[in-house]
């Protein structure tokens, strides 16, 4: 099978930095590839093993995170043959379906596939619903939180899909596209063997056909109001420390 | 001034009386569309809502081969907002429904207003850092919303009229099977006082010690993502955090919790925060009240012994 996982390249939000007027300073945040598409990627280099296929990494982004060769060879230590880039910079893809366009008119580009995968959601907007909106732009059927994927013929996907109070077996025809759920498996850390192949792996740099103007315009982006915290902090595990633990909860009343 | 359309698209029918009134604050007219017989739909005549229509669904189907018809309805208005139950069902059809009116999706948003005409959503983003307010530039819309965002109507009110769909669809996914999913459930916002468990628990048997600390507390447990979710050591009705539960008791007691920003989004409005964690350096201390540098496993069975 060949199949193509979509990872977005994101700033870590732990060092995203709050301006005292409550906006928001990514130029210090280091770059990371969102977190529930690592375990899109880690579906995708199952399926691939065990169909004897492939699997293509595709991002959509600017050209100052996806030049960022660091994060290319991440991408590329985790099971993909290869990495395919959408790099735009004239568009901000603050808007689900924008992107769906972008990474539908990627998969055109790459031409034949069975299965596109995606992670549950993004780790800056998780909208949850990019690979909904791709698979439905082109015209595949299209399953969110999935929970266990399973080979059924050369053409069909036994997918397991875990809804809020039942589990669902579908039977999917291929080509899909799912979005796995983050409980379906835990990313393995790429070993020194599969970080060393990954630099010689290739990067392809996409055209692609799409027309992705916005249709949601941003009026306001403002951190919350900060809570005041006391942050008293004791430094130990002996009797002292349980002590003071004790005589705080004392005083403020429980 | 309102705008004139809003169709609330719900697969769960018990949101509908909150989410109509809602609506109705927005909009001049409210739609439901709802899956099932015209029997169920009938339950709800008095839920607020202008119109109801049914789709049946089928052993085989499901809610979220309607989209295309639905969007055929929606676009039958000029102008028109949709708003869909934050469901994992309800984020497929708004995914689907957003490509077939050609607009984007603003999801789990937590805040609706209506300002000239124009429909705006503030909604979380970065994993809490911040709260974005958006606003739909074209004549469509489709936002997701939770049950808990509008205020729920003291008494049911109106009478509905009640239509079945036009059209029948059709779907390449066929279901095989489905069964039911039992998890416990609990009702954490509402509590006082919570543990609260994360990965620095090693073994599903050391909850045991965690509910002790919580009975001689009288609280109750919380979890962060990971213990529901990867470890399925709890049911998932119980982690915290921006996509989990927003809890704010008196007491929050926080064990083995790193503190990333997803999981503070959802306990920060806690009255009094005590962290306990080995690693000096987790991001937990800069938002407790009390930390406490150390082994959860020397600290915590000292502390209910110190408390019994
Ligand atoms: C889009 C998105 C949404 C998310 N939403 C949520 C959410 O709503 N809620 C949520 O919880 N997470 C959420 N997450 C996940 C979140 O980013 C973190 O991965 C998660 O909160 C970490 O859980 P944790 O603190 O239990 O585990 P870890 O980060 O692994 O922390 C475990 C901690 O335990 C400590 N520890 C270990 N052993 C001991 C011991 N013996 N005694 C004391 N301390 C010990 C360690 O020092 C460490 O700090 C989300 C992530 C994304 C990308
Ligand atoms: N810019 C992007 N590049 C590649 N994949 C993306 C991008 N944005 C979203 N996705 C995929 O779509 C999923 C859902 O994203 P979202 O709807 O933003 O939560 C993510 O987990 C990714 O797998």
């Amino acid at each position: 099978m060949k199949i193509i996982a979509c990872c977005k390249i994101v700033p870590n939000e732990e060092e995203i930095t709050v301006l005292p007027d409550r906006t928001l300073a990514m130029a210090d945040a280091s770059l990371k590839i969102s977190q529930y598409d690592l375990n899109a990627l880690e579906s995708g280099k199952k399926l691939a093993a065990e169909s004897s296929g492939t699997m293509t990494a595709l991002s959509i982004g600017s050209s100052a995170y996806l030049e960022n060769s660091k994060i290319r060879k991440d991408i590329l230590s985790r099971g993909a043959d290869e990495l395919s880039l959408v790099m735009d910079d004239s568009h901000d893809f603050s808007d689900s379906l924008q992107t769906a366009k972008a990474i539908a008119g990627a998969v055109k580009a790459i031409g034949s596939y069975d299965v596109v995968l995606c992670g549950a959601g993004s780790s800056d907007l998780y909208l949850q619903e990019v690979g909904i909106q791709a698979g439905t732009l082109l015209g595949v059927p299209v399953v969110n939180n999935v929970t266990g994927i399973k080979i059924a013929s050369d053409s069909s996907l036994e997918v397991e899909r875990t809804l809020e109070e039942e589990v669902e077996t579908l039977e999917v025809p291929l080509p899909a596209v799912l979005s796995v759920s983050s409980e379906i498996n835990v990313p393995a850390v790429p070993s020194m063997r599969e970080i060393m192949k990954a630099g010689k792996k290739p990067v392809n740099v996409l055209d692609i056909d799409a027309e992705i103007a916005p249709s949601v315009s941003t009026a306001e982006q403002l951190a919350p109001e900060q809570q005041e915290r006391r942050q008293e902090i004791v430094e130990g595990d002996n009797e002292e420390a349980v002590d003071a633990l004790v005589s705080f909860l004392k005083k403020e009343g429980f | 001034m309102a705008i004139q359309s809003v169709f609330i698209v719900s697969d769960n029918y018990a949101v509908l009386p909150e989410f109509c009134a809602g609506a109705k604050n927005l909009a001049e007219s409210v739609t439901a569309i709802v899956f099932g017989d015209e029997a169920a739909a009938k339950e709800y005549v008095s839920c607020g809502a202008d119109k109801i229509i049914y789709c049946p669904v089928s052993d085989e189907g499901a809610p979220e081969d309607y989209a295309k018809i639905i969007a055929e309805l929606v676009k039958e208005q000029p102008k028109a907002i949709v708003m869909i139950n934050n469901s994992i069902r309800g984020r497929c059809l708004a995914g689907k429904l957003s490509v077939y009116l050609d607009t984007a999706v603003l999801g789990s948003v937590n805040e609706l207003s209506v300002e000239n005409d124009v429909l705006s959503c503030r909604r979380v983003v970065y994993g809490g850092t911040a709260q974005r307010k958006e606003s739909f530039t074209g004549n469509y819309g489709v936002s997701t919303i939770s049950s808990g965002i509008f205020e729920a109507p003291a008494e049911a009110s109106g009478n509905a009229e009640i239509l079945p769909i036009p059209g029948e669809p059709t779907a390449p996914i066929r279901r095989i099977s489905r069964n039911e999913k039992k998890e416990g459930a609990v009702n954490l916002v509402a509590s006082k006082r919570i543990v609260d468990v994360g990965r620095g628990l090693a073994a599903e048997e050391d909850l045991e010690m965690c509910r002790n600390l919580a009975k001689v507390l009288d609280a109750e447990v919380g979890c962060s993502r990971p213990v529901a979710e990867n470890n399925k050591w709890m049911p998932k009705a119980c982690y915290l955090g921006i996509t989990g539960v927003q809890v704010k008791p008196e007491l929050i007691v926080v064990l083995g919790v790193s503190g990333q920003v997803q999981h503070i989004g959802g306990i920060n409005k806690s009255k009094v925060i005590v962290a306990i964690n080995k690693d000096k350096a987790a991001p937990i201390f800069k938002n407790a009240d009390f930390g406490l540098i150390g082994d959860m496993y020397k600290i915590v069975p000292a502390l209910i012994e110190k408390l019994s």
